[in-house]
């Protein structure tokens, strides 16, 4: 997606968003352009107010979410994203997740709905520290890029806590059901 | 005033809200600016939700046709919502019921449910369906002689096939379909309008043969669906099958062939028997039954209500599965909740509310009568969308895709394009690339729902991409864009990236009709053939171009200031060229007509939409808009954004599913 979303939106480009601004921002932004708005508008019109609520909603569902936000603030200072050139997470993680993820299947295998979720609460803690070291890393770099990229295998952490989260979602649903 | 309305001779067209209903459908009007159910003359507004079809194909809707059900099951069609957007072989059709399913023999006949209702007569769920809505109208024109658009809710769990179906048998009704509004979204909007409360809600929507939980938040007149969930095969029905059950068998006629007009009637009997049944154990604690018995005789059964609510208990459960994935879906606790709101018939039954106040642990409201909610919010948004009440600029519907939308691969695995959830209108783009020399075409299939296989998801439809030049392997890069729009309908274009060339986007439904089958079932429904589809057609394109003269009008009034040197005359021409277009006989001429219009006014509608944009980032409430558009941050990267995008060639709006 080449659009810039903080452009559409037409916010500062940064990490630690007010996301209640984000949200108003978005329901503004949608009351202007939302397809209810252009029944008695002219073809033309609607069919860009369409384009747009529809970019609008995309921008907003990327920055709502860490992962993407990161994605985008990164490429918003020229550094190209994409899951396979970004540099791997480290060992040490790679290892923890690995083990963890061994833990979750376990107390799949053996339905232990407690133990998921213990799981997924130590796993959101961990969320919080790197969600919180990438906030300071993108403070701190101040749009540099050569900081900024030191940045990647914060991120690469982020992506696979967010895959452990919706393998922990998927089974609790799978589970209840 | 309402004498004056009956005696108008030249009523301007009025917008209609219509609930399509399992067991009942309502249309409901704007009247004195309060949603009004319309009633016919019985000063009865629920319409049973069923079709009759005579021996001399005659066809009669409503209460009169339910009255033919138990003498004529078969030609008889109720609950045909259940039916809807599905295919020939689907579980529906194989549940206990009155009806004679035809088996396909075609592919295109496998797409649809078809259903013989007398000799030589098979119709599918879209006729049905239509024939519903045409006497909805004709109710609606007796009260306001001239109907304009109409609103027609569905459950907001209905996947693409079933809102498609569901807006052809609209168009088959001769409406024009303003939109598709999800039925709890419909609820929340009647609801929220008459307490003006604001806050976090859970509608329950639980009726005769779909169930619903959306939750939503109500804000300033704001309707924003933070999730839904549900399941489009559930409801009273399947009480009332459960129930039918065990009086076949106290009828001792549990091994009927219910392929047989003896064995429909019995089926008919006894779910006709296991409804009243439903209906009096919601005040009565049992009730006394009398049922004949198979090869004459009669019997007496009681059922009490603690007999029923264990035979319905696990189809109440199933509610309750949805009703937790939407909360976590919201990402909330049922105790941040301001209100639950119940919907639908079903949540009559005691039980049901029991079981509704245990799941969100607070007393569920119902003030405002279940059955009529939904087609009362129905005609609030038709009234907002025809433009009519000051309304429109305070009301705003937000809703969601309810089930995630996928591409299948190779190895049959979906890869999730958009996830549920995602707030319409919405869209993704996808890059392909060919994996052949010289390939010029490619496939892509879409399926709908959340499941990890392609064989467990609903398909949608497959879509053929052709006209790729020729290059080597890997060369060709294809951009497909997925849009989801309003009405939660999905459309696909895509774009060959290295040429610009648009492709062509050739569409196979899973399910459901083809555009021309539609148009086919158009034309047959019109008496004289063909001239009549050529009169039709013009008749359309004149209104269509009636209104974006009107519009454009309106615009050039609203925003002399947007205008740049000369372009006001050149506007103005393409306008009176159209309007002698329309004049005139030629349908290609007005379609001309409406084409140069809208290219000659583009730009100014791209400066229109930027100054709504502006507008919205300038801050709530601001009427002096222009003196602070200045200081606004992010316009000129707006418009810098739509120059930009103005210059590259714009993605194709055609291409339907």
């Amino acid at each position: 997606m080449s659009v810039d979303p903080f452009r559409t939106l037409g916010i500062d480009p940064r990490f630690d968003l007010d996301l209640e601004a984000l949200d108003t921002r978005h329901r503004d932004l949608s009351a202007a352009l939302h397809p209810d708005r252009y029944t008695t508008k002219p073809a033309n019109e609607r069919r860009m107010a369409l384009d747009r609520a529809i970019n609008v909603n995309t921008a907003w569902r990327q920055l709502r979410d860490p992962v993407q936000r990161a994605e985008r603030l990164l490429e918003h200072h020229g550094i190209a994203i994409s899951e396979t050139t970004a540099p791997k997470a480290s060992p040490t993680l790679l290892m923890e997740m690995m083990e963890v993820r061994e833990e979750l299947s376990e107390a799949k295998q053996a339905r232990d709905l407690d133990r998921i979720g213990k799981l997924g609460q130590s796993m959101s803690a961990k969320e919080a520290e790197v969600l919180e070291a990438l906030r300071l890393g993108f403070v701190s770099a101040a749009g540099d890029v050569n900081t900024l990229r030191t940045l990647l295998p914060t991120l690469g952490e982020l992506r696979y806590l967010k895959r452990f989260f919706e393998e922990v979602e998927a089974i609790e649903e799978q589970l209840l059901d | 005033m309402a004498l004056f309305e009956i005696f108008d001779p030249a009523a301007s067209p009025k917008p209609i809200g219509i609930d399509l209903g399992t067991t009942h459908s309502i249309v409901a009007r704007m009247r004195d600016g309060k949603p009004t159910p319309i009633t016919n003359c019985d000063l009865e507004s629920l319409v049973p939700s069923a079709v009759f079809y005579d021996e001399r194909g005659q066809v009669i809707v409503g209460r009169e046709a339910l009255r033919m059900a138990s003498s004529h099951p078969r030609e008889t069609i109720v609950s045909v919502k259940r039916l809807i957007g599905r295919g020939a072989d689907d579980e529906e059709t194989k549940r206990l019921g009155t009806f004679e399913f035809v088996a396909p023999t075609t592919d295109e006949e496998a797409r649809t449910v078809r259903l013989r209702v007398g000799a030589d007569r098979v119709v599918g769920p879209v006729e049905v369906s239509a024939e519903i809505l045409k006497a909805l109208k004709q109710l609606a024109e007796d009260e306001l002689r001239s109907v304009g658009g109409a609103v027609i809710t569905v459950p907001a769990y209905f996947d693409d096939a079933q809102r498609q179906a569901t807006k052809d048998a609209g168009r088959l009704a001769g409406l024009e379909v303003l939109r598709l509004l999800n039925e709890p979204t419909a609820a929340a909007l009647a609801y929220g309008l008459d307490k003006k409360k604001d806050g976090l809600f859970a509608v329950y929507d639980l009726g005769g043969g779909t169930f619903d939980i959306t939750i939503l938040l109500l804000d300033g007149g704001v309707f924003q669906v933070k999730s839904t969930g549900g399941n489009s095969a559930l409801g009273g029905d399947d009480m009332d099958r459960a129930l039918a059950e065990i009086l076949l068998a106290a009828m001792q006629a549990q091994a009927i062939d219910k392929d047989t007009t003896a064995g429909r009637e019995l089926v008919r009997l006894a779910l006709d028997a296991a409804r009243q049944a439903k209906h009096a154990l919601t005040k009565e604690a049992a009730i006394d039954l009398e049922l004949p018995v198979r090869g004459g005789g009669q019997t007496s059964v009681r059922i009490t209500r603690e007999q029923f609510e264990e035979l319905i208990a696990p189809i109440v459960a199933r509610t309750g599965r949805s009703c937790r994935r939407a909360l976590r879906d919201a990402g909330v606790n049922a105790d941040q909740l301001d209100g639950v709101i119940l919907v639908g018939g079903s949540t009559r039954v005691p039980y049901v509310r029991n079981y509704v106040q245990e799941i969100f642990g607070q007393e569920p409201l119902a003030d405002i009568d279940p059955d009529l909610v939904v087609a009362m919010g129905a005609a609030v948004q038709a009234d907002v969308l025809a433009g009519g009440e000051d309304r429109a600029g305070e009301i705003l519907l937000l809703d969601v895709l309810p089930l995630s939308l996928g591409l299948g691969t190779m190895g049959g695995v979906v890869e999730k394009v958009l996830p549920r959830n995602t707030t319409i209108p919405a869209g993704a783009r996808q890059v392909f690339t060919t994996y052949a020399d010289k390939q010029t075409g490619f496939d892509l299939h879409i399926v709908q729902g959340e499941r990890e296989l392609v064989q467990d998801c609903r398909s949608l439809a497959r879509f053929t991409l052709k006209g790729i030049p020729p290059m080597a392997a890997g060369m060709a890069r294809l951009e497909v864009t997925f849009r989801v729009d309003a009405d939660g309908l999905l459309t696909v274009s895509a774009k060959e990236l290295t040429t610009g060339i648009e492709q062509e986007v050739e569409v196979e439904p899973s399910y459901g009709l083809s555009d021309e089958q539609v148009e086919q079932m158009l034309l047959e429904a019109l008496d004289h053939g063909e001239q009549d589809l050529d009169t039709r057609r013009l008749v359309e394109r004149r209104v269509e171009a009636e209104r974006i003269v009107s519009a454009t009008r309106r615009a050039l009034e609203e925003d002399p200031g947007l205008l740049q040197d000369g372009e006001r005359d050149t506007i103005e021409q393409a306008m009176s060229t159209l309007s002698e277009a329309i004049a005139g006989t030629s349908p290609g001429a007005i379609l001309t007509g409406i084409e140069t219009l809208d290219e000659t006014s583009k730009a100014f509608a791209g400066r229109r939409m930027d100054r709504a944009i502006a507008h919205a980032i300038a801050g709530r409430g601001v009427d002096e808009v222009d003196e602070t558009v200045s200081h606004a941050r992010g316009v000129e990267a707006h418009v810098a954004e739509h120059e930009a995008r103005r210059s590259s060639p714009a993605a194709s709006h055609e291409g339907n599913t």
